[in-house]
């Protein structure tokens, strides 16, 4: 039989990171958006800050691969 | 690098100051700070100078830029335009503002007439074109239109997307005219249609007041026109403009004359009067006492010789460039000069981002130039990416060379992608398994490892968190190294002491964590466990000390940090899944071209994020985990007092 419980705790692992860090990134990207508009050489910074969420779905990327490796056989 | 600034203090007698300053102008190299900042309350002697009388300056700069805008450049001879700054700039400030009225008292009267005239004539001629394809278009109309005494021709222009207001047009005509009119049309343009509606005079007001409301554009032709035919018109309007042509040319040969008799001359003097005027505008951070005037500023080091030689050669002994001893306070307020090689100017406008450093702290830029590339070439890791990241940035760098941001954002690409194409060797891709595929390549063994991203995936995991641990390590101790310079400060003791305990507290524990990591694993031996558990023992209350209570819970943001690290590989992995994608994708269809164009197009969006994504994360790698352990910023930047550029 299939063990399905490996690739579902990896889509877990990495949908929940996936998932809090677009939550995290929309609120960033619309406060990010108000501030470039009021001062447009915030922009590069801004796109820093959009991108510090992403270590979530990273760690949660990483943490699956882990679970498929390493209990994957 | 930072450069090493000096602080000096220039005073010679006030009758020198003008040409003290244009000196220092010149030469560009001083940062001139606030002589009243340094003068002490209650002191007699020295004041602050006020601000030289300037509107004057900027009045005649305008007017003499005014005229230059009237006149061709091209008559223009760079050497004498040299020699006449030069002659103007020799000159008292009444001396050069009298030079400059005289010139405006001599040229600008006749100047404006004759570009009034050529600008009316231009005008004109622009009408008449108009008028004349109007005609054009509707001469053959022209046998439609019933020939009576009393009658009135206008011409009116409709944007052909409201050619609905024809009718509305027709209907008010009926009404106003009790239909007796007539109404034809013809397309001007794609955009445009001409109108010839023929009325009795008599309706003449009504009508015109209707058109009016409508706001179509109604063609005014001119009176001397007005009942004639359109061959007649025709003819007249091409007579008139040969006669304004050859007004225009006899205009355009006399300004040309003015232009080389005087180009040079209002060239010299225009920038002579901006230079003057940045000159005086810096006069009120100036002191003086009532015989002497006082420059204070920073120059960098390397500059000092030159400038003062350069004083000493005009003055002699009468103006002085004293070196100021300089205290750790002195220093703190520093301006940040950095001149690095031309290699690290790329990064150093990215860290512009989060502000100059200050004096005393370690310059990032240099580091940043090392660890940016290794990082963005860990990530992208593929021959043809690389290959073609580069051809893209050095043409993309061509294409924008005005664009400074753009220009610095491709050199740094063109940097990065050396080190893609040399992990792309290490990782044995060329678009992704393509290479390997083929039989071009392959990964290479290295500390008996194979280097296949698609399977070593934990060894590259343990290598972006080793990589991590040395940033943020190195970062900790630059730390350390800040707060030690800073500590020289009397105000900054304390808080320094706390900074370095902190920090080497956080360097201990991290080293513990390995060791006992380490050790547990089996990586190391079992005997440093205990080494390690001490250290983080006797770090905990260091940390406490420096950071305070909530300082030891830095500890998890840091490991944190370390972690993030993990991107390193995460993003690489997730770029080669892509690309190996590509190319299975590609070669599942049996139709050699369609799947080539699917593998280009999957390959193309990866390229897109390759380039996009590991620059991004590459940076926020610096500017958030590494920066954040010893950066502090809010320095202020060398602004050398001379012409900008």
């Amino acid at each position: 039989m299939v063990d399905f419980g490996i690739p579902i705790g990896a889509g877990i692992a990495f949908g929940l990171g996936a998932l809090s860090t677009g939550i995290a990134q929309s609120k960033i990207g619309a406060a990010g958006a108000g501030a470039v508009a009021e001062k447009p050489e915030s922009f590069g910074l801004m796109i820093i800050l959009v991108a510090i969420p992403e270590t979530l779905v990273i760690l949660g990327f990483v943490v699956a691969s882990m679970i498929m490796i390493m209990l994957g056989g | 690098m930072l450069q090493k600034m000096i602080k000096i203090q220039v005073v010679g007698p006030k009758k020198d100051l003008h040409r003290v300053v244009d000196i220092l102008y010149r030469e560009g190299t001083v940062h001139l700070e606030d002589v009243s900042d340094s003068i002490a309350a209650g002191e007699t002697m020295l004041r602050r100078m006020e601000m030289e009388k300037t509107v004057d300056l900027l009045n005649l700069q305008g007017r003499i830029g005014g005229m230059l805008l009237m006149l061709s450049d091209k008559w223009r001879v760079p050497v004498k335009e040299q020699e006449l700054y030069n002659t103007y700039m020799n000159l008292s400030q009444d001396a050069l503002m009298g030079e400059a009225k005289k010139i405006l008292d001599e040229l600008e009267a006749p100047l404006k007439t004759l570009a009034t005239e050529k600008s009316d004539i231009e005008f004109t001629i622009a009408n008449l074109i108009r008028y004349e394809k109007i005609i054009e278009k509707i001469r053959p109309l022209e046998s439609q239109l019933p020939v009576l005494e009393g009658f009135e021709i206008t011409v009116i222009l409709i944007a052909r997307e409201f050619r609905e207001v024809l009718e509305i047009i027709r209907s008010a005509l009926v009404k106003i005219t009790r239909n007796q009119f007539e109404l034809i049309s013809a397309d001007v343009d794609e955009e445009t249609i001409a109108t010839v509606m023929v009325f009795h005079k008599r309706y003449s007001d009504d009508v015109h007041a209707f058109i009016h409301t409508q706001n179509v554009n109604e063609v005014r032709l001119p009176a001397e026109y007005l009942g004639k035919p359109f061959d007649e018109i025709l003819r007249l309007i091409d007579e008139k403009k040969r006669g304004l042509e050859e007004k225009r040319i006899k205009i355009e040969q006399d300004l040309n004359e003015i232009a080389i008799r005087w180009g040079n001359q209002l060239e010299g003097m225009q920038r002579a009067l901006k230079d003057r005027y940045a000159e005086l505008s810096v006069f009120n951070k100036f002191g003086q006492t009532d015989y002497a005037f006082v420059i204070l500023g920073w120059i960098p080091k390397k500059f000092l010789h030159k400038t003062a030689k350069a004083l000493k050669g005009e003055f002699g002994e009468r103006v002085l460039v004293n070196e100021i001893p300089l205290t750790p306070e002195m220093l703190e307020k520093a301006p940040t000069f950095y001149d690095n090689p031309r290699i690290v100017k790329p990064f150093e406008y990215v860290l512009k981002l989060i502000g100059p450093a200050k004096y005393l702290e370690v310059d990032p830029s240099p580091l940043i130039t090392l660890f940016f590339p290794i990082f963005f070439g860990l990530m992208v890791g593929d021959i043809a990416y690389g290959l073609i990241i580069l051809v893209f940035a050095v043409l993309m760098k061509r294409r924008f060379h005005q664009h400074e941001a753009f220009q610095q954002l491709m050199n740094i690409l063109i940097i990065s992608s050396f080190p893609a194409i040399l992990f792309g060797f290490l990782y044995g891709e060329f678009f992704g398994d393509f290479g390997e595929h083929m039989g071009w390549l392959h990964p290479i063994e290295f500390m008996g490892i194979t280097w296949n991203r698609m399977e070593a995936i934990v060894p590259l995991l343990i290598l972006s968190i080793a990589i991590g641990v040395f940033h943020v390590l190195l970062g900790l101790f630059l730390g350390i190294v800040n707060a030690w310079a800073l500590m020289s400060c009397e105000h900054h003791t304390a808080a320094c002491r706390r900074h370095i305990c902190e920090k080497a507290g956080m360097m201990a524990v991290l080293v513990g964590i390995i060791l006992v990591i380490g050790a547990v694993a089996g990586m190391i031996p079992g005997v440093l466990m205990q080494p390690g558990i001490l250290l983080v023992i006797v770090a905990l209350p260091l940390i406490i000390y420096g950071g305070g209570f909530f300082g030891a819970f830095e500890i998890i943001s840091m490991i944190g940090n370390i972690l993030s690290y993990a991107r390193i590989m995460a993003i690489g992995l997730a770029s080669v899944i892509l690309a190996v994608v590509a190319n299975k994708l590609g070669g599942m269809t049996d139709v050699a071209l369609i799947g080539l164009l699917i593998a280009a197009m999957l390959h193309g969006l990866n390229l897109i994020l390759a380039m996009f994504s590991p620059f991004l994360h590459s940076l926020r790698l610096h500017l958030v985990e590494f920066h954040s352990k010893f950066f502090e910023g809010g320095g202020k930047l060398y602004k050398p007092f001379g012409k900008e550029g």
